[in-house]
């Protein structure tokens, strides 16, 4: 069998695999060709490019499985432009699945018909892999993140040496040695599981400190690179090792950090791999501050941010993981200046360096135009800061800013958080 | 075959056997689809599958719910006159020749007529924007062109049969009707089946993770 051959077999098969409810209704005549979703796409409105529209977008996908599935397809597939699978095709699927796509799912929200434009992309990602076809970069962070597991030994000294230099910027903070990043507490109510950079430590190591709460920090970082993939299984084993971690500490809860990705990942799709709830209650950083804030227990000083601040709605956490409020009560508590973007909420754009994009260099001038919707979007509102709560959108956003001239930082909430407290 | 003859087999044996037709294929493609795995929602919920769901459905029909319609209110208005035209085309298969008194007074027939006289304006304007409009043309296929004719045609019909009452327009009309009742299943007018799928879909994601319906302020 020649490699061509067994290339578009496992390309096959893979498509075959993938055609469950969601992308065999997406997939199907549902979707009229009304355009509607044109305009709604940050890659159309920065590019104008009619091939890069949501519809243009999935109907190269959709083609292919409509020539499996559609009546009419099979038997004229001229009439409803359906394809075959071919290596070609295949080569072309990466850009339009990778570099063209953030998976955002504005589309969806605004289509008529609810095409789930995201899903069929995510498919077609799924193939690629299955093709030999994924970019390398990304299969090797979600390796990584095995990697990890694998030689934790190795990987725990060189990370508690961090902690401990962590620890006393900590303490320097808050004016008392007594400030701990606690690693490997059992019991502790609840498993803090950050990012790799010490963004992602030091602000809430801070926070979890002025409210004395019971916490332990988590071996593992939060970042889930085989979502990006459509890798169920590899995602299902990086999202395992925080799961095991949680049981052999028998924490109540567990906290992602501001990771959109890793929130949504573990918050509303962990569940459907392991066929139930997981046995933790899973929150984001983004709700535990803003317990904090409502219940009393975090006390914040707004004229410590006297600047217009904005906030930006990160997909993941936002328009697929449901946290709109949140957030927004939290810098409300925290800023004299909250300016909203137009749009906001489930209305928002994307940054443009969703869904693994940002890891990719090769594509920095799509990923950067691509950007320009939201960049317009921050310079309308005149903010000097702008709130992100997904790394991936923080390093974006930093960027944009440099690239557009937008004069303004990136902070995470906790933060901003942090720039704001009070010491009790 | 004389016209009377040619008139009862078009708008009832023929209509009856298309319809027929039209409802086993229908029913097959609802089975197909229903059968297909699907995982659902299992995290605990944030909000409600349930007001997901109405929410998902209601958006169809209340323009300051998606921005694809606040942005393009023009097209929204459209997109509601075409169906209400098509969905009066529709009834008027059944209400012809299965009450035909109901489609007796003027006012009636004008009523019908001027709906779907909208309706076909409307279509003739989707037409031309799919040949003019590039992102519409690039995505477009014969399938596309030839369903909005074929709609135009039968709206037109309808129009004619109500206006001008001859047994020669009512025959094309019905003709034509059974026609399309072969054609819809296999083409992209069968979107409406996939809809209800689709925003079940869509609703019980958003609604469980607390997305839709939508909460607090200006967007």
């Amino acid at each position: 069998m020649s490699q061509e051959t067994e290339t578009l077999k496992a390309a096959r098969e893979e498509l075959d695999r993938r055609y469950n409810k969601i992308v065999g209704v997406a997939s199907s005549n549902l979707c009229t060709h009304c355009g509607w979703c044109v305009d709604q796409c940050h890659y159309y409105l920065a590019t104008k490019d009619p091939t890069i529209t949501p519809v243009a977008k999935a109907e190269r996908v959709r083609r292919v499985y409509k020539k499996h599935h559609d009546w009419m397809s099979r038997v004229f597939p001229s009439w409803t432009g359906a394809k075959e699978l071919t290596e070609q095709e295949l080569d072309d699927w990466v850009e339009v699945a990778y570099r063209n796509c953030t998976l955002c799912d504005r589309c969806m929200a605004n289509c008529p018909l609810a095409v789930d434009t995201a899903q069929i992309l995510l498919a077609a990602r799924g193939v690629l892999l299955a093709a030999g076809k994924a970019p390398e970069m990304l299969v090797q962070l979600a390796d990584a993140a095995l990697a990890r597991e694998e030689n934790l030994d190795f990987f725990r000294e060189f990370y508690l040496e961090q902690l401990k230099e962590l620890e006393v910027e900590v303490q320097d903070r808050l004016g008392s040695d007594k400030a701990r990043i606690p690693v490997d507490v059992e019991g502790a109510k609840m498993l803090y599981v950050p990012l790799s950079g010490a963004h992602t430590i030091t602000p809430a190591s801070t926070v979890f400190n002025a409210v004395g709460e019971s916490w332990t920090i988590s071996m593992f970082e939060a970042a889930n690179y085989a979502t990006y993939l459509g890798d169920i299984p590899k995602a299902k084993r990086i999202a395992e090792r925080i799961l095991r971690e949680a049981e052999r500490l028998r924490v109540q809860e567990i906290v992602i950090t501001e990771c959109g990705h890793a929130y949504h990942t573990m918050r509303w799709e962990a569940p459907k791999w392991f066929g139930g709830p997981l046995p933790f209650r899973v929150r984001s950083i983004l709700e535990v501050l803003d317990e904090y804030v409502r219940t009393g227990r975090l006390h914040l000083n707004p004229s410590a941010n006297p600047e217009p601040v904005t906030l930006h709605d990160s997909c993941n956490l936002g328009r697929k993981g449901g946290l709109f409020e949140e957030p927004r009560r939290v810098v409300r508590a925290a800023v004299e200046d909250f300016r909203e973007m137009t749009p906001n909420r489930e209305r928002a754009f994307c940054c443009g360096a969703g869904s693994g994009l940002v890891a990719m260099p090769e594509w920095e001038d799509m990923r950067l135009k691509a950007g320009e919707p939201k960049a317009e979007q921050v310079r309308a509102t005149g903010a000097r800061t702008v709130i992100a709560s997904c790394d991936n959108c923080r390093h974006q956003l930093t960027e944009l800013s440099e690239h557009y001239e937008l004069h303004t930082q990136v902070i995470g909430l906790s933060e901003l958080v942090v720039q704001a407290l009070v010491p009790r | 075959m004389e016209e009377n003859a040619l008139l009862r087999f078009a708008e009832l044996d023929l209509q009856i056997i298309a319809l027929s037709v039209f409802g086993i294929l229908y029913a097959i493609k609802a089975w197909t689809m229903a059968r297909l795995p699907l995982k659902w929602e299992n995290a605990p919920a944030k909000g409600s599958p349930a007001a997901g769901v109405l929410y998902s459905y209601a958006a169809t029909v209340a323009p300051w719910m998606m921005s694809s319609a606040t942005q393009h209110w023009t097209r929204w208005l459209e997109f509601g006159l075409y169906h209400i035209g098509a969905g009066l085309a529709i009834l008027a298969t059944f209400t012809l020749p299965f009450a035909p008194k109901m489609m007796e007074p003027a006012a009636v027939r004008y009523f019908f007529s001027f709906f779907v006289g909208l309706a076909f304006i409307v279509g003739a304007i989707r037409l031309y924007r799919r040949f003019s409009d590039p992102t519409l043309r690039v995505v477009s296929t014969p399938d596309d062109y030839f369903s909005l004719a074929a709609v135009e045609v039968f709206f037109f019909l309808m129009i004619m049969t109500l206006l001008v009452r001859s047994d020669g327009w009512r025959i094309a009309y019905f003709l034509v009707t059974a026609a399309f009742l072969f054609y819809v299943p296999f083409s992209k007018i069968s979107h409406y089946v996939y809809w209800f799928f689709a925003r079940v879909l869509m609703g019980v994601k958003y609604g469980r993770r607390g997305v839709m319906p939508q909460v607090g302020g200006q967007r």
